[in-house]
């Protein structure tokens, strides 16, 4: 039985962790209708700043975690403005290109670095012996990482629910020609939606690179694994990234501690989320949280 | 019409027969056969290597597979993002027969049209099998279903020994009329049979959207419920632009396993699949010059990014990562600096040079 | 609208086409050869040290006049592990006319296997899978295949393992007929006699968190776990076993779990992952390390200094790896020129099969010597098992070669 707890555990961790990758991806669909493949390289990129300050810069690594956050935000802010802010308006298969170069031109910056080909790991900042009970364990990295989460996503859900900017951002995402109209700047919500994602990303490749070590390939494709999560909670809805992230965490899990082995089967944990994801979206076209579309001829 | 179909300035349809020609003057199919005589020739008068042979090879497979990949998400509007798992079923079909019944068997050596017809149709089948889920998903969830599709096909090609687990299945050389293909005539043998199959396939194309299947595709895509509402059937609609994309993505496929003499995952993974979208992107969504050109312009800015990648590292210091940082960077900068100038694709500028010859000698 | 220059355009499309189907013109006097391997993409942590270290042996080679007037060159192209981009550089660099091929990936090998039987030109690749041996006789193993690595660590788990008990083991290996391929080797060691019991084979995902497994594994007694696959998932996994406390501080310790792996699990870059995870990790490779000290370890470093690579570079084993291709490479064209004989793909392919005997080829950056025939395409037969004692591979016992493969 305890091996069933640990399963959950576990999948409750990795999930979150797949919800905050997930946050960002979300952000930018919400509010200007845009497939984001550039996500796992943006990850890899707030991990590898936060390195690079705690180690090569010598900044205590929580100061560093908080500046890289400062960093991305302005980094993906400034992404936004170069060569997004153009293409407002043009259709939204190109912007999507626009992304696909963009994934190009950040592996091209990350090759520049010795990131692209070394690996390195975190210094080791928290207890290495885990927190155990009842047979169940989770060690402090992770329990760092969902604390991390619950906290941005926490902070998220304020925004968007309380604070001026955030409630604009639901506007524009709601009605663009709308909220223009009563005075709110849509390329401006652009721009910080871009920013809060990069944020959001930074957070989770911070966590996922304190679990993984720092191996660009690995932390790139989160980029992808997060698809899966954002389609099953519904593209528009941040409710729907973190219940959904959780579940294909749990989906893993269970699949990696039941599945492999019996029945011939092996490695199941990378395909069943897709199969399940496929069943799923047959039965609820727009995800378990998504906006249902009214379409009118 | 004007009385001369040469040089016709402006448009003088009377009626919509005379709109559907697939060459609206003299001039238009006179380049047209100029073209097709041009490629057909000039390996015959200029030396040729391999190496540039296999270069032309890829991208006119690309072509016939972004046929496909155009007509679904560029004349329907449905975006796959699986569309190199739709390329590695028509591989598969051939590999895994080949891998069968023996690499050498004569349904392989001698039968290769028919082979190559069999992987489209395999492609075709496993498209509508794929297109189902269309009939109740709309944008991005259906191109995620794709993506799943891709998720799939890869870990079932990796786990399964029938397919050699992903590693390479060797198909043996085919025989023309006067004996087996060696290895010298290889690169041209398949040029030859790929632009006769990529010229039939884009005529192919052309005249499908002169019917109204074709005009079905558009309705559908620009608005589903309207299309609905004149008496077409969009899920059905959906379901035949998937079969239609994985069929030209199949003989792609064949194609492709020919040419390298086998078929191996590592060339039908995610990576390929966002490579055929950005060459559909790039070449414009929904023309068809566009599915000419997309490839060619994809495939020539990846090779001229080696060239300097490889100039750069001779001239840069060793120790840098300059020159391997050269090549992503300098693609990925090409294609944005390109769509932030020119969203509607290479394709745009074909229409506006057409337009302005149209006119010519007035301007407008 | 916008004014469009046609003319401009049809000058830049006419002036890329142009230099998109140019061909460098070779220098006389020079030997050629070619490497194409994945400097970016999947798996370029290992490519780019290997191709620094085939770039340093060449320009050592040519800088030291080892082959006396004679230059060789060797151009350095990235596949980024695409075995289409691999074919294509391969016919580029035949339509060159070089003389041996440096090759990457397995599966790039494979694809390519029928080319090289055509062409006939001997290739030295980067993947040490024992199949590549099989599908063409022109390909060089420089090193222990992955099996003989894998078998060597199952037979020192055999020969080491204290009590009466047979040892369980666990199989963790890559999702892939990469990771697969030395496992059947494996089980048919166990077949012959290899006292082991094969508890479990485990194909990892890209999992985040490995608690459950480990625990499962625990429970059936496992105590040693051999992996094939690639340092990233070998990491999460120690570092998953550590917080657990199920790592093993000495090799085969009671109630504990010792993690063990063949060529690419190992080496620095598994150490910068996992950090302290690491300990008591036991590797196998053929190689030399530069954290054991030797004229070896010199030879490496000073390689690498003299051409201002970074330390990461200087101290990794596909560093040493990239070079020792590159070195019996250079060898076999000094020994064809020593025989009085034309440098081509034939002589070369000669040479390489005659290098065995006494007239094996001893390179520094591996522990024993290459040496290839008709029969055996495998270059250093030995195998050196490691263990991560202090954050570095410390060797354990001498070279040896697996009993139960040939």
């Amino acid at each position: 039985m305890s091996y069933f707890f640990q399963l959950m555990v576990s999948g409750i961790v990795v999930g979150s962790i797949y919800a905050l990758s997930a946050l960002g991806f979300v952000l930018i669909y919400k509010s200007s209708r845009v497939l984001n493949i550039a996500h796992g390289q943006i990850i890899a990129g707030g991990a590898f700043i936060v390195f690079a300050l705690t180690v090569w810069v010598g900044i205590p690594i929580v100061l560093s975690f908080l500046a890289s956050l400062v960093i991305t935000f302005f980094l993906a802010m400034s992404v936004e403005r170069i060569f997004l802010r153009r293409l407002i308006g043009e259709p939204i298969i190109s912007v999507i290109m626009v992304t696909i170069g963009l994934m190009s031109i950040l592996d091209g910056v990350i090759y520049l670095t010795p990131f692209g080909s070394m690996n390195y790991s975190f210094p080791e900042f928290l207890p290495t012996t885990p927190l155990s009970l009842g047979g169940v364990s989770i060690s402090w990295t992770q329990l760092v990482g969902v604390v991390i989460t619950a906290i941005l996503i926490g902070a998220f859900s304020w925004f968007f629910k309380s604070a001026t900017l955030g409630i604009s951002m639901r506007a524009v995402s709601d009605d663009q020609l709308a909220s223009m109209s009563v005075g709110i700047s849509v390329p401006r919500v652009f721009g910080l939606a871009w920013a809060l994602a990069g944020l959001s990303a930074a957070g989770a490749g911070a966590i996922i690179g304190n679990i993984t070590g720092l191996n660009y390939e690995t932390l790139r494709a989160f980029g992808i694994a997060v698809f899966p999560v954002v389609i099953l909670g519904g593209l528009d809805s941040i409710i729907g990234a973190v219940v959904a992230g959780i579940i294909m965490g749990l989906i893993q899990q269970f699949a990696a501690g039941y599945v492999d082995g019996n029945w011939g089967l092996n490695g199941t944990a990378d395909v069943l989320p897709y199969v399940i994801l496929l069943v799923i979206l047959l039965f609820k076209p727009h995800g378990l949280f998504g906006t249902h579309e009214i379409e009118r001829v | 019409m004007s009385a001369n179909r040469w040089f016709a300035t402006g448009n003088f349809y009377t009626t919509y027969r005379e709109e559907q020609r697939i060459f609206v003057t003299h001039l238009d199919r006179l380049f047209f056969s100029l073209l097709l005589i041009g490629l057909f020739a000039w390996p015959l008068l200029v030396p040729t290597s391999n190496r540039n042979m296999l270069v032309i090879n890829n991208i006119l497979i690309a072509v016939v597979a972004v046929y496909g990949l155009n007509l679904v998400t560029g004349f329907a509007g449905l975006i796959s993002i699986g569309h190199a798992a739709f390329v590695g079923i028509g591989a598969y079909t051939l590999a895994g027969t080949a891998g069968a019944i023996g690499e050498s068997h004569v349904l392989i050596t001698h039968a290769w049209p028919l082979m190559i017809l069999a992987s489209g149709c395999m492609g075709a089948a496993f498209g509508a099998f794929v297109g189902l889920p269309a009939m109740r998903l709309k944008h991005l969830y259906l191109a995620i279903a794709t993506l799943s599709f891709q998720m799939i096909f890869s870990w079932t090609i990796n786990f399964m020994t029938f397919f050699n687990q992903g590693q390479m299945i060797p198909v043996g050389r085919v025989f023309w009329i006067n004996g087996p293909v060696g290895r010298n005539e290889h690169y041209l043998f398949w040029y030859y049979v790929i632009l006769v199959t990529a010229v039939a396939c884009g005529l192919g194309v052309r005249n499908l959207l002169r019917t109204r299947y074709g005009r079905c595709l558009v309705a559908v895509r620009d608005n589903d419920r309207a299309a609905d509402a004149m008496g077409m059937h969009p899920g059905l609609t959906k379901v035949y632009a998937f079969a239609l994309a994985g069929f030209f993505a199949g003989i792609a496929g064949a194609l492709h396993t020919y040419m390298f003499r086998g078929a191996g995952f590592e060339s039908f993974t995610l990576h390929h699949s966002i490579i055929y979208l950005a060459m559909a992107i790039v070449g414009g969504l929904g023309t068809l010059p566009g599915s000419l050109l997309g490839p060619v312009a994809i495939q020539i800015l990846e090779l001229q990014m080696e060239h300097l990648s490889e100039w750069a590292g001779a001239l840069l210091p060793a120790n840098m990562n300059l020159a391997t940082a050269m090549r992503p960077l300098g693609f990925g900068l090409v294609i944005v600096l390109f769509l932030m100038f020119e969203p509607r694709g290479i394709a745009n500028w074909w229409r506006i040079c057409r337009t302005y010859l149209k006119l010519w000698p007035f301007r407008y | 609208m916008k004014r469009f220059h046609y003319r401009r355009w049809v000058v830049a499309v006419a002036v890329v086409l142009a230099l998109a189907f140019t061909v460098p013109v070779q220098a006389a006097d020079t030997y050629k050869l070619g490497l194409s391997l994945a400097i970016t993409g999947p798996t370029s942590d290992a490519g780019n040290p290997y191709s620094k270290g085939v770039e340093d042996y060449i320009r050592l080679a040519n800088d030291t006049k080892i082959l006396g007037d004679a230059k060789v060159e060797c151009p350095i192209r990235d596949d980024m592990y695409e075995t289409a981009v691999t074919k294509r550089n391969f016919e580029d660099f035949v339509d060159q006319e070089i003389v041996l091929f440096l090759s990457y990936a397995t599966g790039a090998n494979q694809a390519l296997a029928q080319d090289y039987n055509e062409v006939q030109i001997p290739v030295i690749p980067a993947s040490m899978d024992k199949s590549l041996m099989a599908a063409s006789k022109y390909i060089f193993l420089p090193i222990a295949s992955y099996s003989h690595q894998y078998v060597g660590v199952a037979e020192y788990v055999a020969a080491n393992h204290k009590g009466g008990d047979t040892p369980k083991v666990a199989a963790f290996i890559h999702p892939s007929a990469f990771g697969r391929a030395p496992l059947d080797d494996f089980k048919n060691a166990v077949a012959a006699g290899l006292k082991l019991d094969l508890v479990e084979v485990v194909e990892h995902g890209k999992d985040l968190d490995n608690s459950a497994l480990l625990q499962r594994l625990a429970s059936k007694g496992v105590q040693y776990v051999l992996c094939q696959t690639v340092q990233s998932p070998v990491a999460t996994l120690l570092n998953d076993a550590q917080r657990l406390g199920m790592t093993a501080k000495t090799f085969g310790e009671k109630g504990k779990i010792t993690f063990m792996g063949a060529h690419y699990t190992g080496g620095n870059d598994l150490i910068a992952l996992a950090g302290t995870a690491a300990e008591g990790f036991h590797w196998t490779t053929s190689y030399r390390l530069t954290s054991e000290k030797g004229p070896w370890t010199d030879w490496q470093l000073d390689l690498a200094k003299k051409y201002g690579r970074d330390e990461k570079t200087a101290n990794s084993h596909n560093y040493a790896n990239g070079a020792m291709a590159a070195q019996v490479a250079v060898e076999a064209i000094r020994r064809t020129l020593e025989a009085g004989q034309e440098v081509s793909r034939e002589s070369l392919y000669a040479t390489l099969n005659q290098m065995s005997g006494d007239k094996a080829f001893a390179s520094l950056a591996a522990v024993g010597p290459v040496s290839y025939s008709a029969t055996d395409r495998m270059g250093v037969d030995a195998v050196q098992l490691y263990v991560v004692k202090d954050g570095a591979f410390r060797s354990v016992g001498e070279p040896f070669k697996p009993k139960y493969l040939k």
